[in-house]
């Protein structure tokens, strides 16, 4: 090893020691925020349905509240990392341990929290130089990776510093979470008989527009039976879904990294198609049947194959470039060592490995767009949809119910021939 | 060896950013029809050499001279059909489960055939004949039509060893082709090794475990320990004082019957 690689190691090691400590001291410091914040919502939510007069009507403070809270969760970042193992510590693989042999008792503990304060202006040296942090030095103490002792059974989480904390962190945020998303359960009960009224009607339905188009319901100037916009809304779904699938199954291979090779074009090139597959897949059906509708007509049976073939591009290219990346290297090598090319490789090694499996995704995906495409009406996306959401604004419940159950008959029958063909394929 | 049909010359392979030195100044050669055998522990190099031969895995340093052409300097393209004619057999078989035999065989030809022939998977009807033939070769013809999976460990490798019959190869790699068989069946597949060794007069260079088998097919032995080559000579010259050393000194030697 030459001289300079010696010297740059440790230089690398201390900085990465450095980011672990800082990194860990923040996120307890973050934990302690969160708690504050927490109770600082509970008193704000509790007091200030106790008192008539208003608290602090949101989480507002008084000017000299800012520094006090700050302070607050900075000592009780430092005092949990000194008197056990905080959360932070435990994120990094860390623990307080002694210097030297022996048990680090609670009196080195303490000292080490108070010299930690009196060691603070001195911690830009500290840094410069490197090595252990004053406190730490003074104290006789130190952060040390922590190593499972294979003859002995680790701490019950539970009676651990940081076990206490995650927990008491969890029960923190499912209290304050409750809160804020405000589930009010009398009204649940209260209203119910409004909402049986809807029910029953609905549990009347009236199929009367079943097979004759309605005579006042019209998309376009065209008159539609429930029977028709069902046929329309399941060959959507059908187009929708050999076109996404004939678009995912070529695009799948580039973003396979056993395929693509590890050479910069292919990682650009398997990365770019990743980027596209993510990204358009976050975004939902229903986002991309609003764009469409805008682009080529509300309501329009084009906007909704467009935005359910989008979605189903995006999200089956995902699931396949991951079938890609896990069929097993043997065959693939075989063919490379025949003299095959990367395409023979694809077509050979790859395909008759993957497609069983591109089989059940491509099924299941039509499933999802049959679902799909009875809601993407709302936003324009037409199908049977707009037939729904049209009774709907009506209050014509029982047409609802006859619209609601061929959805339904529909769904379950979709879903159940696909997981049937499913199970003879795999 | 007047004229060597195969020439490894410093050959080394360093893993990982040279954490891990797999090969080490290998330099041994091979000549026209010679059956040869590599052996050595786990780990000692034996797949990382064979892989180099056909740039399976890229050499770090050193040459390979195949037939009198360095294969290490050729394009990729130029590579592809120079390993048409090297064909290879596989510890793990490395055959496509869900195809048939025949399917599977078929692959060996993939170097011989046009890209649009083979993005549609049309074999030519003589390859189809070839294959078939093959089979029968390894005694497999009843089993054309049948998937892979339905096959027993030693019936698979000899459709791999079908599938390397269908490149008319000049060089059989055997990467530990009976370490995943019985001992019973090692031989069935050793012997047909064997008859393309002799009848085709295809040069074999296998790695194998078990220094009996060593014994009973090689023309020629080397060992590897650490990727280093540790010796270089005749079934005959093993000894017991050269086998612990190949093998340490703890090693008992195996007989595979």
């Amino acid at each position: 090893m030459s001289p300079g690689q010696a010297s740059a190691r440790p230089r690398t090691n201390r900085l990465a020691g450095l980011a672990r400590r800082g990194g860990s001291f923040l996120l307890d410091w973050m934990v302690w925020g969160y708690v504050a914040y927490g109770v600082m919502y509970l008193l704000n939510h509790y007091w200030y349905t106790r008192l008539p007069e208003h608290w602090y009507d949101t989480l507002r403070l008084p000017s000299w509240g800012w520094p006090v809270v700050v302070l607050a969760t900075l000592e009780m970042a430092v005092w949990t990392r000194s008197l056990g193992r905080s959360l932070g510590q435990r994120a990094v693989g860390v623990a307080l341990g002694p210097a030297a042999g022996g048990r680090l008792g609670l009196g080195r503990r303490v000292l080490r929290g108070i010299l930690w304060h009196v060691t603070l202006p001195l911690a830009p040296v500290w840094i410069a130089q490197g090595g252990e942090p004053y406190h730490d030095r003074l104290s006789g103490s130190g952060l040390r990776p922590v190593v499972p002792d294979p003859e002995r059974p680790a701490r019950r989480a539970l009676l651990t510093q940081w076990g206490i904390v995650s927990v008491l962190l969890g029960l923190l945020t499912l209290w304050v979470g409750w809160l804020i998303v405000g589930i009010n359960i009398q009204v649940l009960i209260r209203r119910a008989p409004q909402a049986g009224r809807i029910w029953r009607d609905m549990l009347r339905p009236d199929f009367r527009y079943f097979t004759a188009p309605d005579p006042v319901f019209e998309l376009r100037a065209l008159r539609y039976s429930i029977l028709d916009l069902t046929v329309v809304t399941v060959f959507m779904a059908l187009v929708a879904t050999v076109l996404g699938a004939a678009v995912a199954f070529p695009l799948s291979f580039f973003g396979a990294r056993n395929v693509m090779g590890f050479g910069p074009v292919g990682w650009v090139t398997y990365a770019v198609v990743r980027g596209f597959f993510n990204v358009f897949r976050s975004i939902e059906t229903i986002i991309w049947a609003s764009i469409f509708a805008i682009w080529v007509g509300y309501g329009t049976v084009l906007a909704g194959i467009l935005a359910l073939t989008v979605h189903t591009v995006a999200a089956l290219g995902k699931l396949y470039s991951e079938q890609v990346e896990g069929v097993a290297p043997g065959p693939l090598e075989a063919v490379w060592a025949a003299g095959g090319s990367r395409v023979q490789v694809v077509r050979h090694a790859v395909i008759p490995q993957v497609l069983p499996s591109f089989w059940a995704f491509t099924l299941y995906r039509w499933d999802i767009n049959v679902r799909m495409s009875t809601v993407i009406a709302l936003v324009g996306g037409g199908g049977i949809g707009d037939m729904l959401f049209y009774y709907k604004n009506q209050g014509d419940w029982p047409k609802v119910g006859a619209v609601v159950m061929v959805i339904v008959a529909v769904v379950w029958a979709m879903d159940y021939l696909s997981g049937r063909l499913r199970e003879r394929i795999a | 060896m007047a004229n060597p049909y195969l020439v490894v010359d410093n050959l080394t392979k360093v893993y990982e950013r040279g954490q891990v030195l797999a090969l080490r100044d290998l330099s041994f050669s091979v000549a026209k029809g010679e059956f040869l055998v590599v052996i050595g522990l786990s780990g000692s190099g034996k797949s990382t050499l064979l892989r180099c031969i056909n740039r399976l895995i890229e050499p770090t340093r050193g040459r390979i001279w195949l037939d009198g052409t360095d294969v290490t300097r050729l394009s990729p393209a130029r590579m592809r059909r120079v390993r048409r004619k090297i064909g290879m057999i596989f510890q793990q078989f490395n055959l496509v489960d869900r195809s048939t035999a025949i399917g599977n065989v078929l692959t060996g030809r993939l170097g011989y055939l046009p890209g649009w022939r083979a993005l549609l998977g049309w074999f030519p009807k003589a390859d189809r004949e070839k294959a078939l033939a093959n089979l029968e070769r390894v005694g497999l013809r009843d089993k054309a039509y049948v998937r892979v999976d339905q096959l027993s460990g030693g019936q698979r490798q000899r459709v791999g060893i079908a599938r390397a019959l269908m490149q008319d190869p000049d060089l059989l790699l055997a990467d530990e082709p009976v370490s995943a068989l019985d001992p019973a069946t090692s031989h069935s597949v050793m012997q047909y090794l064997e008859q393309m060794n002799r009848q085709d007069g295809v040069t074999v260079i296998a790695s194998l475990h078990f220094l009996s088998l060593a014994r009973r097919y090689g023309t020629r032995i080397i060992a590897l320990k650490d990727g280093q080559l540790v010796f270089d000579g005749p079934p005959t010259a093993i000894d017991n004082a050269k086998f612990k050393e190949i093998y340490g000194e703890d090693a008992e030697e195996v007989e595979v019957r």
